[in-house]
């Protein structure tokens, strides 16, 4: 494979979408709490990037200040959408972080498996 | 003069955050009454819109693509109005409660806020922030009285319903960079003349994953039970959860299938997928011994039936399911409510050790019995208008033939569930009315809305002419043969549960059926991946 088609396929977008995935993987394929709160930020990671870097065009400018003649302005609607999301996603892992210290202190384990035994007991 | 629709989402949090001020007996008594001038608003803005059409407002004067926009049509008010007549009486049955404080009354009522705005909003990524903050609120509800299961259950919801959201934020972005719009009306507007179908399958598949597991489908619904259910939750919370929230579910699958209908049609899909909700829904249901668990799995029994009647071609079945929606959440309201009292009383949630309600509390299980009447379709009660018109829509044999199935299922549930108001009661003595101290607003509560499941049957004909602005008519003259269909299923039902269904072993192993955190996320990506697959193969 050419290296040059890869490093053209390597795009926001499309590293999006695998992180995205990553992110789910994560979240199927491992026990521990900690883990599924940072898997959980890796998709919302992906969220926030693929806004950003889908329909960027490749030289504008942040859509900050006056706008300068001949210079394209990047769309201001995604990223006023991202930054409250980000305030959003940071909120929602603070609360989950919150819950997993509790759920330790009550079971004393923070894997997702031996949790759930315990609550059945 | 119109009424301003932000006040119905931001003045339910206003009054929370001022109750958080004041002393705590005023707030017990404050929390009701803010909902009356919510409702005089709510009446106001309903009536503008029946008379001059949907109306839209964008806060901030921006362009209605950009701003935040609130749209309010007859559909979206009555929900409001819903949710509005449901806190008021929540809030009522909550006044002396001793868990009751002050940063309670705050979260519940910003939960209302939330839950009005997702009606009202317009705007897709505005739907997003809402449930989101919705879902970060609730899973402090859920754990409001923290016990060691209900850790587990709040945990599990708050994270699987993120996972859900992230899907649903990821579709977004992925709708946005195809079609450039994120509000209802742009959106319908470019899907429509939309020539490339299949640039819209990705984007589609993430949001009605995320849409499928807010509105509990199969596979999608395992997380519900336990947080409607749990036994940390104030009853309260599983009443408005399980009555109210769920619809948001309901609301959002209803609004995206109205954008992409013309280009993808999924409705058989969805139509099959609410059949088999339905029916797991209330094999599981029976399956529990739990009474506060028969009532959510019994939830999901019925999101199944509105499911099923949303994705019907017939306008009969819509309206019947949206009339449903609200019927629902009347009597489940109200059954979450009454056995709160129950387990009040008996201290103990386990069916077989609850006997003779009805002579210990006899309001508590009038109320009972007028919901019970209501959710399994008796005749004049709510249930059977809205299974009705369901069941118009039905144009093939087997469609009718698993509606009946269902109803059986329903009733089925519910013989077993009504079990504990028969027998002899623990105590010697025959109780008050009202049952016993400090239980009189709380029963009085729960007969009216009690008694609303049959006037929202006798006054059917009338009440969706107001809400929907459709005339559906009510076929009087059949009303002696579906009574004896009634006690007919009622018969069998009955027959069922008792001769075969109680010592049947299979029954137990599916009370066990619990999917783990990873289960559930497996399921979900496998839903999506299965969405994908279906989408490109018929499009």
């Amino acid at each position: 494979m050419n290296i040059n088609a890869l490093l053209d396929w390597i795009s926001g977008e499309h590293i999006s979408l695998v992180l995205f995935f990553v992110g789910l993987y994560g979240l199927t394929a491992r026990r521990n709490m900690l883990k599924s709160i940072l898997s959980v930020g890796i998709m919302q990671a992906a969220a926030i990037l693929y806004f950003l870097s889908a329909d960027l065009a490749e030289d504008s400018v942040p859509p900050v200040g006056e706008s300068v003649a001949g210079q394209a302005m990047a769309d201001p609607l995604p990223q006023a959408m991202m930054i409250t999301d980000i305030v959003i996603g940071i909120g929602v892992t603070a609360i989950a972080l919150t819950l997993m210290i509790h759920l330790y202190h009550r079971y004393g384990t923070t894997n997702w498996q031996k949790a759930r035994d315990k609550r059945h007991e | 003069m119109m009424v301003p629709f932000y006040i119905l989402i931001l003045g339910p949090v206003l009054a929370g955050l001022a109750l958080l001020a004041l002393p705590l007996r005023w707030g017990k008594v404050l929390a009701p009454i803010s909902q009356i001038p919510l409702a005089v608003l709510a009446g106001q803005a309903f009536l503008a819109v029946r008379r001059n059409g949907p109306q839209l407002q964008v806060i901030g004067g921006w362009p209605s693509s950009v701003g935040i926009a609130l749209r309010a049509e007859l559909l979206s008010l009555d929900l409001v109005m819903l949710s509005i007549l449901l806190f008021a009486c929540l809030l009522l049955y909550n006044a002396g409660k001793p868990y009751v404080n002050r940063t309670f009354l705050f979260l519940f009522l910003s939960f209302q806020g939330l839950l009005n705005g997702i009606f009202l909003s317009s705007d897709l990524f505005n739907i997003f922030v809402l449930v989101e903050v919705a879902t970060v609120v609730i899973s402090l509800l859920i754990l409001f009285k923290p016990n060691s299961e209900s850790i587990y259950d709040g945990s599990i919801y708050l994270l699987t319903n993120i996972v859900a959201m992230t899907f649903f934020l990821f579709g977004l972005g992925l709708l946005y960079k195809t079609t450039g719009a994120v509000d209802f009306d742009s959106l319908k507007r470019v899907i429509a003349s939309f020539e490339d179908s299949e640039r819209l399958i990705l984007p589609y598949a993430f949001l009605m994953t995320a849409v499928s597991l807010k509105a509990a489908l199969m596979p999608l619904f395992s997380w519900l039970p336990k947080a409607h259910g749990t036994p940390g939750a104030p009853t309260v919370v599983s009443a408005v959860l399980s009555g109210l929230y769920v619809k948001g579910g309901v609301y959002l699958f209803f609004r995206l299938q109205d954008i992409f209908e013309p280009v993808l049609d999924t409705r058989s899909l969805f139509l099959v997928l609410g059949l088999m909700t339905a029916v797991i829904g209330f094999v599981l249901a029976i399956a529990q011994k739990d009474i506060k668990l028969i009532l959510a799995y019994h939830t999901v029994s019925q999101i199944g039936l509105i499911m099923t009647g949303l994705n019907m071609d017939h306008d009969y079945a819509r309206y019947g399911a949206l009339y449903h929606i609200i019927n629902h959440a009347i009597f489940k309201a109200t059954l979450f409510l009454t056995a709160g009292l129950v387990i009040e009383h008996y201290k103990t949630r386990q069916i077989g050790q609850i006997r003779g309600v009805w002579r210990e509390m006899p309001a508590v299980a009038l109320a009972s019995l007028l919901a019970i009447l209501g959710i399994t379709g008796a005749p004049l009660f709510n249930g059977s208008m809205s299974k009705a018109w369901i069941m118009v829509g039905a144009d093939q044999a087997w469609l009718g033939i698993a509606l009946y199935v269902i109803n059986l299922g329903t009733v089925i549930s519910f013989v077993k569930y009504s079990s504990m108001l028969w027998g002899k009661a623990p105590g010697k003595a025959k109780r008050p009315f009202w049952g016993g101290p400090g239980h009189r607003l709380p029963a009085l509560v729960c007969l009216s809305l009690g008694t609303l499941c049959l006037l929202g049957g006798v006054l059917s004909e009338p009440m969706t002419r107001l809400l929907f602005g459709v005339a559906l008519p009510v076929d009087w003259s059949q009303y002696g043969r579906k009574t004896v269909v009634f006690l007919l299923l009622l018969f069998a039902g009955t027959a069922i549960y008792h001769f075969g269904l109680k010592r049947w072993r299979y029954l137990q192993q599916a009370r066990d059926l619990d999917l783990s955190f990873h289960d559930i996320c497996l399921t979900m990506a496998a839903f999506f991946a299965a969405l994908v697959i279906v989408l490109k193969i018929w499009y």
